[in-house]
């Protein structure tokens, strides 16, 4: 594998190189955090960040999105036909991206790049993205990537991987994608780093300190999980509010809304949640989810049972540690998981 | 405050042994620094899960919206005024409830002291007047005072006004505070500079909704942004659809809010909606002299007519 | 409302209230006439209204 080194005094100057062929994304810091936005001419993104602080999906899974437009117009002879509009699908290349927000992209591609259905805004988006990750030398007390198979240095999802070495970047280059860039770039200096990339992996690695616990998961009957006796108490202080969907890198799902002014209307997505009794009300005013335990579990068992079954992929959820940190009321999938993982344990035994 | 925890337990075990209480609803200890985990306690062998120190600013009215148990509820002052509204709204009985007060001496404000620290809060430790926090760089201390939740700064009814049990004497309450500073200083400004404020402070809200439904006001079966039959408000994020929800959002708490700083605390991206909230709060103080909660047998501002109120509006 | 409306800045001469009985013909003329001078010297709302969704 090819490993270029970057001097950080280079860096500036080469993302000014790509602005031709690339509009570039990075961490940008407000007044308190860090988040992904498109970097204006000139601007540098700040990689002194542990993690943003909502992840980057919205890169290529925007909040709200304008889907179709159409006029409502009888005299028009384009009235009443969607059409898609127009979009910037443009080369872009994401600069910082962590780890595991690169591997929760690959994880929502399953669900948006099937052989049946191809999510064209999705793979639009995805596909002009060159990603150039940056490895976490120093993961926080919420990571726990190591144990969903992700990590500090995981390249799974990633073009290039960027391996912070004080005055200079290691940047192993990972894909075809990742060479273009680098080329676009000027960044050629090719550079023995092997060695210290494993060495910073081991070190990244060994800083993580929590685990999330699975391993009984994928063997554990369904319906023992969902009839399970735990989830009153883990859906006690749940507010149902959407920060931990909302801010998780893997959480998919959307809302299709018609917005019409006038005779023009769009046709747009937004993301919903799980969480919100809106997601899965019937025309007929019937909810099957209407409690706040049923969507507490529902939140749970996609990402650490169905998802699990379903694709046989490990869990959906990368370790990024998010929703941890974020949950108004301090509920940790650590800990649900642990609980769902002693069910999958007895279901086990009584068989 | 070092005995609030164990005798928050010792009461919520002698209430659930002889039967006064179903449950009791507290705080757990949370799995992360700066952080506890609203529970709810039906053993008395379980009571030592509960806890009580400055990270238990979810307001835990909101878990009483219907319930039909006897219930034993934690309250700090605020939470005791969002009951006595709740008791007033009909939305539980006061026959339902033992009280069990703490008097306070304010929530920390997790947000400030990341943003004051390098590196990960491994642990914390605190004292009634001063917070020392640990990252792997060393240890350091604040005055709890710096560190508290702004609503907690200025609060005026830190000890419960309605309790059945007390853990604590009452702690004195602060005189003198500007409450209202912040909301005279938008006050102050000009029609487009407050346009332009509001623009900016709502900018990163994401409509997760967790101002509102981490608010004990907030009850409603189904609340206007989620009316769909027809909609009321559009889904996505154009800013006067999210201008809209965090305007009546807030317009539904008028007379109502005690200022418990749950939703600014729940919001992930930090937005102080407070100041929208905060200015019908004046409002309501300055124009009928009314703040909420204080007595479940007084109606509520907006429930009643007098004579005097003040009709200036109206040409 | 009106002074939530006005915090959040809307301009103070945008919302009117007023209490008129059916007697009153002349209060509501005079009422009418001043609100309409008041608004159009303020000239077309641009706050609160919502034009095409301004989403990505």
């Amino acid at each position: 594998m090819k490993v270029i080194k970057i001097e950080k005094s280079d860096l500036a100057a080469g993302l000014d190189k790509l602005r031709g062929g690339y509009r570039l994304f990075g961490p940008v810091k407000d007044k308190t955090s860090h988040g992904f936005q498109e970097l204006a001419a000139g601007q540098a993104p700040d990689l002194a960040f542990q993690n943003t602080r909502l992840s980057p999906k919205n890169l290529v899974f925007p909040q709200s999105e304008t889907l179709l437009a159409y006029s409502l117009d009888g005299n028009d002879p384009e009235g009443h036909i969607a059409r898609e509009v127009d979009k910037d699908y443009s080369p872009r290349a994401v600069i910082g991206i962590r780890p595991c927000d690169a591997k929760a992209l690959t994880l929502v591609k399953m669900n948006f790049d099937t052989d049946a259905f191809k999510d064209p805004y999705w793979l639009n988006l995805y596909n002009a993205s060159t990603f150039v990750g940056l490895a976490c030398d120093a993961p926080g007390g919420t990571c726990f990537c190591t144990t969903t198979g992700s990590g500090p240095f995981h390249e799974e999802g990633l073009d290039v991987l960027l391996v912070d070495q004080h005055d200079h970047f290691l940047a192993k280059v990972l894909t075809d994608k990742g060479e273009k860039l680098m080329t676009a770039a000027g960044f050629n200096q090719s550079a023995d780093g092997d060695a210290a990339v494993e060495k910073a992996k081991t070190a990244a690695e060994a800083a993580i300190t929590t685990a999330i616990v699975t391993d009984s998961l994928a063997a554990a009957d369904p319906m023992a999980l969902y009839n399970a006796d735990i989830w009153e108490d883990i859906a006690f202080a749940c507010i149902n509010c959407g920060t931990c969907t909302f801010s998780c890198p893997t959480c998919w799902c959307f809302d299709i809304q018609d917005e019409a002014q006038g005779n023009k209307g769009v046709r747009m997505r937004n993301w919903d949640s799980c969480m919100f009794p809106l997601f899965t009300m019937h025309t007929t005013g019937h909810n099957p989810r209407d409690t706040k335990v049923k969507r507490t579990r529902q939140r749970f068992m996609h990402k650490l049972k169905y998802f699990v079954d379903k694709y046989n992929a490990g869990i959906m959820c990368v370790g990024c540690g998010r929703c941890v940190r974020q949950c108004p009321v301090n509920i940790d999938i650590r800990k649900v998981s642990a609980l769902m993982n002693n069910v999958g344990d007895a279901a086990k035994c009584a068989v | 405050m070092s005995t609030y925890t164990e005798n928050i337990q010792q009461i919520a075990q002698r209430l659930l042994k002889e039967c006064r209480v179903e449950m009791v609803i507290g705080f757990r200890k949370g799995s992360m620094p700066l952080m506890n985990e609203p529970c709810v306690i039906t053993q008395p062998e379980a009571v030592n899960q509960l806890v009580w120190d400055s990270n238990c600013g979810i307001n835990l009215t909101h878990y009483l919206t219907n319930r039909k148990e006897k219930i034993g509820i934690v309250a700090k002052g605020c939470d005791s005024r969002n009951i006595v509204t709740h008791i007033t709204e009909n939305k539980i009985q006061r026959e339902q409830l033992v009280i069990i007060g703490v008097p306070c001496l304010g929530m920390i404000d997790r947000r400030k002291i990341n943003a004051m620290v390098e590196g990960d809060i491994q642990s914390v430790s605190e004292t009634d007047d001063a917070v020392t926090v640990a990252t792997r760089n060393g240890e350091q201390t604040f005055a709890k005072m710096d560190v508290l939740q702004q609503n907690c700064a200025v609060c005026v009814h830190r000890n419960p006004v309605i309790h059945d049990e007390m853990v604590a004497d009452p702690v004195p309450e602060q005189n003198g505070v500007d409450q209202y500073a912040d909301v005279a200083a938008i006050e102050a400004m000009t029609p487009d500079a407050r346009w332009r404020f509001f623009d900016e402070l709502l900018a990163p809200c994401i409509r997760c909704y967790a101002c509102r439904n981490a608010c004990p006001l907030c009850y409603c079966p189904t609340c206007f942004v989620d009316e769909s039959k027809p909609q009321w408000v559009g889904k996505s994020q154009d800013p006067m659809d999210v201008r809209t929800f965090h305007f009546l959002r807030a317009y539904h708490c008028a007379g109502r809010c005690t200022d418990c700083g749950a939703c600014e605390r729940a919001c992930p991206v930090g937005i102080n909606m407070r100041l929208l909230t905060k200015k019908l709060n004046k409002d309501c103080l300055d124009l009928y002299g009314w703040e909420a909660g204080l007595s479940p047998d007084a109606r509520p501002a907006l429930d009643v007519y007098k004579a005097n109120d003040p009709e200036d509006f109206i040409k | 409302m009106k002074n939530l409306l006005e915090h959040m800045g809307i301009e103070p001469d945008r919302l009117h209230f007023s209490w008129i009985s059916s007697a009153e013909s002349t209060k509501f003329v005079s009422v009418v006439r001043e609100i309409t001078a008041k608004v159009k010297a303020l000239g077309p709302n641009e706050r609160f209204v919502k034009k095409e969704a301004k989403v990505a």
